[in-house]
């Protein structure tokens, strides 16, 4: 059946696909619209570099108009990352608008992992290394972006 | 024993997801409301709100004060849509008979999506909730004898429309408060820019307006409204405002603290 919010993630699979952005890409799974997997490429010039991140997309009926929920399936270090893969993202929460689209959740979700905000931990050991031990913090970086090429 | 249980499971856990757990207890509030409220309700007297206030001098003063302007009124769902709610329902239920009018706001509402593209909004989205508002639009330009008022009712109480409708009027308001942004930037408090409160306060769902989000809406239309409001003030009245000032009012709207229903005078 054909209701706003599968109409619009029928447009939003298209844009996808016709204007892909740069490092992300997603798809409805193949029985359910409302349910999407994605990868996110870690962005270059970060310790997230060359990870290949998986995420799911679960959609409600209420989509635009409310967000939907994202989470990594890929294990991640990352101070605005839950153990359980959820993120603390301010778009996906309080500040969503009903103008983003799966692109713009996914880049969003891309420059997050360039830019951290450890002022709002999900992880509070990622926070506290990313602020304390860099070098430390991308030493488990690095570990989960081994991680991503087996998964 | 059973109150021991829940206040350990309860317990704050820094390892659980809190905003999920926040944003869960938002999702059932608000299903119990949706539950009881239709999202715009038949058109009422004032029977019902002098009983809700039994007992209450001030607020009975002034329901008896509301009864006198005006015939009747529509309560909408409380869920922080409801001036857009209100205002759309009401403007679109008189053009359905005022063709003059309606040639106006159809030809505005073709042009406002381009006006919201030019200022910087995605094409893209914007399109998709131009496309059902003016679906919308164009059903109450079909006449009375193929789009009925009971047609828009149903129609609005369909949350996919209805709340694409909403959308959309937000998108507007949003894009005049932006395109008059040094004009507005005094409403602000704090030092949030009119961008930023847009974000924030207007574009979002749910979100609550206040006399910022009227005056920008009413004039990216130009589509006068009067607020009547009706709060613990000492005057027996219930007071009004035109947004814009000085305006013709075309839509009455009841205001209570937090909530805005519709008045037909």
């Amino acid at each position: 059946m054909s209701t706003p919010a599968r109409r619009r993630l029928m447009r939003d699979f298209k844009r996808l696909q016709e204007d892909p952005p740069t490092g992300v890409s997603g798809a409805p799974t193949d029985n359910n619209i409302m349910i999407w997997n994605a990868v996110i490429f870690g962005p270059h010039d970060t310790p997230f570099e060359d990870g290949t991140f998986k995420l799911t997309i679960e959609f409600t009926e209420e989509y635009p108009n409310k967000p939907p929920t994202v989470r990594f399936v890929s294990k991640m270090f990352h101070p605005n990352v839950y153990a359980d893969g959820g993120i603390c993202l301010d778009i996906l929460q309080n500040r969503w608008s009903p103008t983003y689209d799966v692109s713009a959740i996914l880049t969003s979700i891309q420059s997050l992992l360039s830019d951290p905000n450890p002022n709002s931990p999900a992880n509070s050991m990622a926070a506290q290394l990313y602020k304390e031990n860099r070098r430390e913090y991308e030493k488990r970086v690095k570990a989960c972006v081994e991680q991503s090429f087996v998964d | 024993m059973g109150d021991e249980t829940q206040v350990s499971s309860t317990k704050f856990d820094p390892g659980v997801n809190q905003d999920e757990l926040i944003m869960q207890q938002q999702r059932q509030i608000e299903k119990e409301i949706s539950e009881t409220t239709a999202l715009v309700g038949d058109m009422e007297g004032f029977g019902t709100l002098e009983d809700e206030y039994a007992g209450d001098d001030i607020y009975c003063q002034k329901v008896h004060d509301l009864a006198g302007k005006y015939k009747s009124m529509r309560r909408t769902r409380p869920d922080g849509n409801c001036f857009f709610r209100a205002f759309s329902y009401a403007y679109l239920e008189q053009l359905l008979d005022n063709r003059e009018e309606y040639d106006r706001f159809h030809d505005l509402a073709t042009k406002s999506k381009d006006n919201l593209v030019a200022l910087g909004f995605p094409q893209f989205t914007v399109e998709d909730f131009h496309d059902t508002f003016m679906e919308v639009v164009d059903h109450v330009g079909q006449g009375p004898s193929s789009f009925s008022q009971l047609d828009l009712h149903k129609l609005f109480n369909e949350q996919g429309y209805s709340d694409y409708v909403v959308v959309y009027l937000r998108l507007i308001t949003s894009g005049q408060l932006q395109r008059d942004s040094d004009f507005y930037q005094h409403f602000i408090e704090g030092d949030r820019s009119v961008a930023d409160f847009c974000h924030q306060e207007v574009e979002p769902m749910y979100k609550e307006s206040d006399h910022i989000h009227i005056i920008a809406l009413s004039t990216a239309l130009n589509v006068g409204v009067r607020v009547r409001y009706m709060d613990r003030g000492e005057a027996s009245e219930v007071i009004a405002h035109d947004f814009p000032e000085g305006s013709h009012p075309a839509v009455h709207l009841l205001y209570r603290p937090g909530h805005y229903d519709i008045l037909y005078p």
